[in-house]
């Protein structure tokens, strides 16, 4: 009987065979089909995505350590467009917490751009809103009222943010949306804190991870300013323009050894967290650090260059004495004093101290063009200084040969009228002789700390203007003058070393203003051992046009307060401790 | 004769099946370690993100403006010169600038292992690749 109905078997077995054969004919035919093909292609975007990785930018630390720009969260409100459920919901919830218009955005949900699946209702929303929707989403899934923020997509991200707000605004600039750096150290060294991003191809499917390849982290900068002497010199600013009645200023203290800033400050002052404010705060071409990207004629704090300038050549010394009628004639053009008053037989430490112009164009006779202008360009004058922030100017010197020069610039340029130069200019070439003649690279990068390693900047010297011998006999004719206590730059208890400035304001092709000035002081201290050099610029004081009676004691309160920031002590306890 | 064939048929279905199952098991593990990855990179970003923030949030409690409204609350006020008593101490060095360097150094070390990315004909091609080098 089995043998009867072997013949059946056979037949289904081959039934069954055949049917397998067919399925796995057809199995490859549609894996192999166009459509498959197309279908693969199709889907191959959703297999995962092409993601960047962007370290986080570089953080911002003073000389102590203290952060003075860091990253804090934000958060991308988003809408995954398919998958809301409850516009009105959402609408209402996003127009209640985050500002939005309800009516838009509910007919955004509703009628959504063509081809649109996900939409971006906020960026940049601060972390207590972003945490307060999500803990609003979290309410909301287990709701039994029905309501539902489904489709609603919190993206956190990184934001650059300054603790210190307004504090050292000008040197360290502010990064925008577009992730760039605009001014100061942000613009300058955006290369360093921006790091270098790393596109990776993500899968979706967790057998095909790859490895994340490192991510090399951004590097931070160290700077050279201390927070507390800048906050300090940031406050006397501010005072001064209120109590001078000044339109700007600018204070800048840098440690003339190594060329280090300390501080520095300038008006206005934007608050980073805000950029958005820049154009409002600096209409027109109003520079946004002052110290670096004005220029200006700086009267007579530039006499001491000219000094310097004559000593070195061997045109005069200390004593060489000159008689001062009131008045001289440079290149046909008589020059006065600021008093237009002679002042007789005097020496040239008294010619520095009374600031006269006539003395100091008769010295820059002496000297002739070739020395003179020479002398100002080993001073770095006409040229920038190459200080490591972004928005450098390089002011003006004119030069014998230049179109615009003519020969009475000799004499006006000898007391600072008829250059322009940046107040960082200034400071640098008086630096160099607070220096024992060497003028160093002004910086505020200190340095940068990358894979866990922190490189200091080595200090550069930019030359050497004048030999140790007259910058130490310069300095002492200048510490003469404020060693008097009638000075207003005088500080009790330390000898320093200091010029006033006044300089009238040109008006393109009318001459210069009567009543309106710019007043500036250059001094630096404690002699002998000189750690500090503090330039002031007020711009158009009102109380009283001379640097003498504004500038002047905006550097005292400046020094007062830098010789307790920097642990200084007077001179009769610091000279007799270095005594053997 | 028919039992040895059904037997061979058998064996061989065995093989099949543990083969698969390992293969299974193996493929299983790679997807729960390719999601635990999947996480933990996000748990880095938040982690960093944290980072910032608690030292954002540091920052602001000190800030020089902070700080000096809670000297000025504690009855402080900032020191004049005249204020101030200077002691000579012999060696004395004064305070220098910040170094922010650190000891540990960014770990270079492949995060994912080789168990987690091979196939297993991969694993096996390479053991008899070191078996046979190791000959």
């Amino acid at each position: 009987m089995y043998a009867g109905y072997g013949w059946r078997y056979r037949i289904v077995q081959g039934i069954l065979a055949l049917l397998a054969a067919f399925n796995l004919i057809w199995v490859g035919r549609v894996q192999n089909s166009a459509e498959a093909q197309a279908l693969m292609e199709n889907v191959a975007p959703y297999s995962g995505r092409w993601r960047t990785y962007y370290p986080p930018r570089g953080e911002i630390y003073d000389r102590q350590g203290r952060l003075l720009a860091g990253n804090r969260t934000v958060y991308e409100v988003g809408v995954d467009l398919p998958s809301v459920r409850d516009a009105h919901t959402l609408a209402l919830t996003l127009s209640v917490n985050l500002g939005l218009d309800y009516a838009e955005v509910y007919n955004t949900l509703l009628h959504p751009p063509e081809g649109k699946i996900y939409w971006v209702a906020a960026d940049y929303v601060p972390a207590d809103k972003g945490n307060l929707l999500r803990n609003l989403m979290d309410e909301m899934e287990n709701s039994p009222s029905g309501q539902s923020l489904e489709g609603l997509i919190l993206r956190p991200h990184l934001q650059r943010s300054y603790p210190e707000g307004t504090l050292a605004a000008n040197v360290l600039g502010f990064v925008a949306r577009d992730g760039r750096g605009y001014f100061g150290v942000e613009e300058k060294y955006d290369h360093l804190l921006v790091g270098v991003p790393v596109t990776v191809w993500e899968p979706m499917d967790p057998n095909r991870v790859e490895e994340l390849p490192q991510i090399p982290p951004a590097a931070s900068l160290v700077l050279t300013l201390d927070r507390e002497i800048q906050a300090a010199v940031e406050e006397i600013l501010d005072e001064a323009l209120q109590e001078y009645g000044a339109e700007s200023g600018v204070i800048i203290v840098m440690d003339p050894r190594n060329g280090e800033i300390l501080a520095m400050a300038s008006t206005p002052r934007l608050n980073p967290n805000e950029y958005w404010n820049y154009a409002s705060l600096f209409p027109g071409e109003t520079p946004y650090n002052r110290a670096i990207s004005q220029a200006y004629e700086p009267g007579s704090v530039l006499k001491p260059l000219t000094m310097a300038g004559a000593l070195e050549a061997g045109v005069v010394q200390a004593g060489t004495r000159f008689l001062d009628l009131g008045s001289v004639v440079v290149g046909g053009v008589p020059i006065s004093n600021w008093d237009n008053r002679a002042h007789g037989d005097v020496d040239m430490t008294t010619c520095l101290q009374l600031s006269l112009n006539v003395c100091l164009a008769w010295v820059a006779t002496q000297m002739g063009n070739d020395v003179f202008y020479a002398a100002m360009q080993r001073f770095g004058l006409g040229h920038t200084t190459g200080i490591d922030l972004a928005g450098e100017v390089t002011g003006r010197l004119k030069l014998p040969g230049d179109a615009d020069w003519r020969p009475v610039e000799l004499g006006t340029n000898s007391f600072g009228q008829g250059v322009s130069v940046t107040p960082i200019q200034m400071i640098t070439a008086a630096g160099a002789i607070a220096n024992e003649g060497r003028m160093m690279l002004p910086h505020v990068l200190y340095g940068i700390v990358r894979d866990g390693k922190q490189r200091n900047f080595a200090p550069q010297m930019l030359g050497q203007p004048i030999s140790p011998t007259t910058a130490r006999t310069l300095t002492n004719m200048l510490a003469a003058s404020l060693d008097s206590e009638t000075s207003l730059a005088h500080v009790e208890g330390y000898r320093l070393a200091g010029k006033t400035g006044t300089a009238q304001i040109p008006i393109p092709g009318r001459g210069y203003t009567s009543d309106e000035t710019n007043a500036s002081f250059v001094g630096w201290g404690p002699l002998p051992d000189t750690r500090f050099i503090v330039y002031v610029w007020l711009e158009k004081p009102k109380t009283s046009i001379w640097g003498s009676e504004t500038a002047a004691p905006v550097f005292r309160r400046v020094v007062e307060r830098l010789v307790v920031l920097l642990g200084i002590p007077p001179d009769n306890v610091r000279l007799s401790s270095s005594r053997p | 004769m028919q039992r040895q064939w059904v037997g061979l048929f058998l064996l061989g279905v065995v093989s099949v099946l543990m083969v698969a199952a390992l293969y299974l098991n193996v493929t299983v593990r790679a997807a729960l370690a390719g999601r635990e990855i999947q996480a933990l990179r996000e748990a880095i970003e938040e982690n960093a993100r944290l980072n910032a923030d608690y030292e954002m949030q540091v920052a602001a409690l000190t800030t020089s403006e902070a700080m000096r409204e809670r000297a000025r609350a504690l009855g402080f006020a900032p020191a004049r010169n005249e204020d101030l008593l200077f002691v000579t101490v012999n060696a004395y060095l004064p305070p220098q600038a910040v170094d922010l360097s650190i000891r540990e150094t960014t770990q270079t070390a492949p995060l994912l292992r080789a168990e987690y990315t091979q196939s297993l004909v991969e694993w096996f091609a390479e053991r008899m690749m070191q078996a046979s080098a190791g000959r």
